[in-house]
């Protein structure tokens, strides 16, 4: 329901888009074509004086912000001291991490997001023989399940269309030091010789019950406030390696604590992702992850008139004149809101919500192409290390996503690996190196030639000789490669936030600023604060606290994001009549070498939208 | 059909979107099909009998004001096929400033395939004005020759050479690409639309 106190959407401020009814009355909200103000409109002569919302930081949480409230129909002043987009979510070169890690050491900084950054470069990069600007790597790395509602977002903004996508179906799971194939579909568990055939049943029972386990209330219920190990042995009868796959790998939970409704609702995300696209449960985005996101949802923003600019630092606010002041001296009436990312704070503030929640992170990239362990076609994995598999007996999981070069974030012949953790204190560092070096052995193994060694290679009975069984690493485990792996970049570091591990924003986190719970004398009384990306691996946190930041500026979320592009073409004769004539096969890319297909404005977009499978 | 990035660059109030707005509104016949969408301009065009009479389709990137604080995203450069850098004929100090976009755009776009385009645009205000008060024709000509820049002068105004300027750069891009188009017969790629989910359910894991 609409809000009393809900600011006129954009549609309602604007009446000239609304044809009026035979009672007079306004109509058709729902076929609106938004007004494109950032292209078509005059460009203001100065700097506005007066904005509805100033936003400080190109994060993601802060770019989907700020193109809803610009579709709404807000003015919007969005700004970041860096000279980049992305904020704590950028997408970095190697150059513009010396910087990065250089800031992020700076003793003398008043608040710390981040601690313990360290940086290796190889010299191959001084020398030229990789060079930074190829390189693309994310602060916060993340991926789309296939059904998400961040997913939905991007295809109803048309924010998609500045973007490429690329499926990841590989999920190993780390075991008796071997890696493991997660084992996802029906066919596969059907088809799977190794499992017995009660596994088997009760795997499909579970699955069966997940998919509807809220409405099936009488059989979780009890085990409400229990884990789901517990849950799944004992309802299910399913056994260690298909109940940590369920948790750690489909799931991606963090420990064995998680609760059976959080974990039931994790197990479920991944298998109504799987198929919507493709037999992938999961997409990332081409060029790097959520820094090319924000990059995108800014640009939307400023299509619907948002006025940005980089480089540009808030210094101070005060509610009651509602004056924001920047570095440069200017200043900006502010109506509505001010809201900030913590990392944006202008000095001597005081209301910034703690940073509870440590995640550590280790992303290096190395000269070895990880080919082995994607699938045909793709250029991504993700391996999970579940508690107590390494030598340091974690108890946390460690998840690792890896990108290769296909997914243009990286040379060709090298990947990226992006290791993560909650484990806090300085266990978390050595859980990450545990897991590094499990993984370099790993990869050494299944990469080494096989040696001119008779006795090492085997053949079958039928004479064929079995190069993959090298592949899948057991059985020349003790194999031990004179190969190294070479990095031409490594980087630790732990960041801070106010967002549980694996949880969600939580409203109330947007109601410590209030006019009651000023600080005297502090320059960010009234700012609202918005929240640092947290150690969940999916992108499932940001609309929720996009949302809910723009239910607190606006008054509701009722038409946060309440666009229909679908009639692109306002004042067109032929309206729709380029919809459905291409054949997508003809469509050649401009000098591509691998076989993209661009997503185009004209296909057909009858499943614009309908994400359901 | 052949379909190519081209961005917009210049300072503000050169008249950058106007160039497109006339494009895309002068171009519209049966062969030519276009959409505004809220992403970027689409705009197809056919070539003439002396290019096979190919059909190519430009997304065209406008700044959306973002060039105003020199806050342009790496993504708008990414992947460009072609640029028009635009000034104003009647505002001589925005011929410099053309000439600093080109230096950007170099440093951007590392593909030196790039096609770009030096526009000087409001050719319609030049003809009232004291010719020493405009931009000099010949130095913005010799700047785009030593650079290796396509040159013209328009109106978006009247539309005085505005398709001109795509037309010749959708021949040089066909010439480019000719070879491509024989073998456009490709398979999918390896990226995903999003706006095609998966309609078949045979490998579903799904109830």
């Amino acid at each position: 329901m609409l809000n009393s106190e809900r600011r006129p959407s954009m549609a309602e401020r604007r009446p000239s888009f609304f044809s009026p009814g035979p009672d007079g009355s306004l109509q058709s909200t729902s076929l609106l074509v938004p007004h494109l103000a950032g292209i078509e409109d005059p460009l203001p002569e100065t700097t506005p004086e007066q904005v509805d919302v100033v936003i400080a930081g190109t994060g993601l949480i802060e770019s989907i912000l700020s193109a809803a409230l610009a579709w709404q129909g807000s003015t919007v002043l969005h700004i970041d001291s860096n000279n980049y987009y992305g904020d704590t979510w950028a997408t970095m070169t190697i150059d513009q991490l010396k910087n990065w890690t250089t800031l992020v050491n700076d003793k003398s900084s008043e608040t710390r997001f981040y601690k313990d950054a360290k940086l290796y470069v190889s010299g191959l990069v001084s020398q030229g023989k990789f060079k930074s600007k190829n390189f693309g790597i994310d602060l916060s790395p993340k991926i789309l399940f296939a059904q998400s509602d961040l997913l939905s977002v991007l295809i109803k903004s048309r924010v998609h269309q500045y973007l490429e996508f690329q499926s990841l179906s590989n999920f190993h799971t780390f075991e008796n030091d071997n890696f493991e194939r997660l084992t996802n579909s029906k066919q596969e568990i059907f088809t799977n010789q190794t499992l017995p055939l009660m596994t088997k049943r009760n795997l499909m029972r579970f699955i069966k019950f997940v998919f509807e386990w809220e409405k099936n209330t009488e059989v979780w219920e009890p085990y409400a406030d229990q884990p789901l190990a517990s849950f799944l042995v004992d309802k299910f009868k399913l056994e260690k390696p298909q109940v940590f796959e369920l948790i750690f790998s489909i799931g991606m939970c963090r420990n064995l604590n998680t609760r059976t409704p959080e974990g039931l609702a994790r197990i479920r995300r991944f298998l109504t992702s799987f198929d919507v696209y493709g037999p992938f449960p999961v997409l990332y985005s081409k060029y790097g992850g959520p820094g090319e996101l924000s990059q995108g949802f800014c640009r939307s923003a400023a299509v619907a008139g948002a006025t940005y600019k980089l480089n540009h630092k808030l210094v101070s606010y005060d509610p009651n004149s509602q004056t924001a002041v920047f570095e440069d001296g200017s200043r900006v009436r502010v109506t509505e809101k001010i809201v900030a990312s913590p990392t944006q704070h202008p000095p001597n503030s005081g209301n910034i919500p703690p940073q509870k929640y440590e995640v550590h992170r280790l992303t290096c990239v190395v000269e070895k192409d990880c080919l082995q362990w994607f699938s045909e076609g793709e250029n991504a994995a993700m391996v999970v290390f579940p508690p107590d598999s390494l030598k340091t007996g974690n108890t946390e999981t460690v998840q690792v996503a890896i990108l290769g070069s296909g997914a243009e974030v990286c040379e060709p012949g090298t990947s990226i690996w992006y290791f993560s953790t909650t484990q806090e204190g300085p266990r978390g560092d050595l859980d990450l190196d545990a897991a590094l070096e499990a993984m370099i052995a790993s990869i050494l193994r299944e990469s080494s030639e096989i040696p001119d060694d008779d006795e090492l290679v085997q053949i079958n009975p039928d004479g064929v000789s079995l190069v993959n069984s090298v592949k899948l690493g057991k059985s020349f485990k003790e194999l031990v490669s004179k190969e190294q792996i070479n990095f031409i970049m490594k980087l630790y570091y732990t960041q801070y936030t106010s967002t549980p591990p694996f949880d969600v924003v939580t409203p109330n986190l947007f109601d410590l600023n209030k006019s009651d719970k000023y600080m005297p004398g502090a320059s960010d009384n009234g700012i609202l604060y918005t929240s640092l990306p947290s150690g969940e691996v999916s992108y499932d946190e940001a609309i929720t606290a996009a949302k809910l930041l723009y239910e607190k500026i606006v008054g509701s979320d009722d038409d946060f994001f309440d666009l229909d592009f679908e009639n692109d073409e306002p004042d067109s004769k032929n309206n729709n009549k380029t919809m459905g004539n291409y054949d997508e096969s003809a469509i050649a890319d401009d000098d591509d070498d691998d076989d993209d297909i661009r997503m185009m404005d004209a296909e057909p977009v009858e499943f614009a939208g309908e994400m359901e499978i | 059909m052949l379909q190519f990035k081209l961005v917009l660059l210049g300072d503000s109030s050169v008249g950058k979107s106007s160039i497109v707005h006339r494009f895309v509104k002068d171009s519209f016949d049966e062969y030519r099909e276009s959409t505004i969408g809220a992403a970027f301009l689409s705009q197809t065009i056919k070539l003439s009998e002396q290019y096979d009479e190919q059909v190519l389709k430009f997304e065209i990137w406008d700044t959306a004001g973002q060039e105003r604080y020199k806050s342009l995203a790496p993504m708008y450069y990414r992947n460009a096929n072609a640029a028009l850098v635009v000034y104003d004929v009647t505002e001589p100090g925005s011929l410099p400033k053309a000439k600093l976009w080109v230096d950007e755009l170099k440093e951007k776009v590392s593909d030196d395939k790039l096609i770009i385009c030096l526009v000087g645009n409001k050719l319609d205000l030049a003809a009232e004005k004291e010719s020493s008060s405009l931009v000099d024709e010949s130095e913005a000509r010799e700047f785009a020759k030593d650079n290796n820049l396509l040159f013209h002068q328009v109106s978006a105004k009247t539309g005085e050479n505005v398709i001109k300027v795509f037309e010749e750069i959708g021949e040089i891009l066909y010439l480019q690409n000719k070879d491509k188009i024989q073998e456009s017969k490709k398979p999918a790629g390896s990226n995903v639309s999003l706006q095609r989910p998966s309609t078949n359910d045979s490998q579903s894991c799904c109830v």
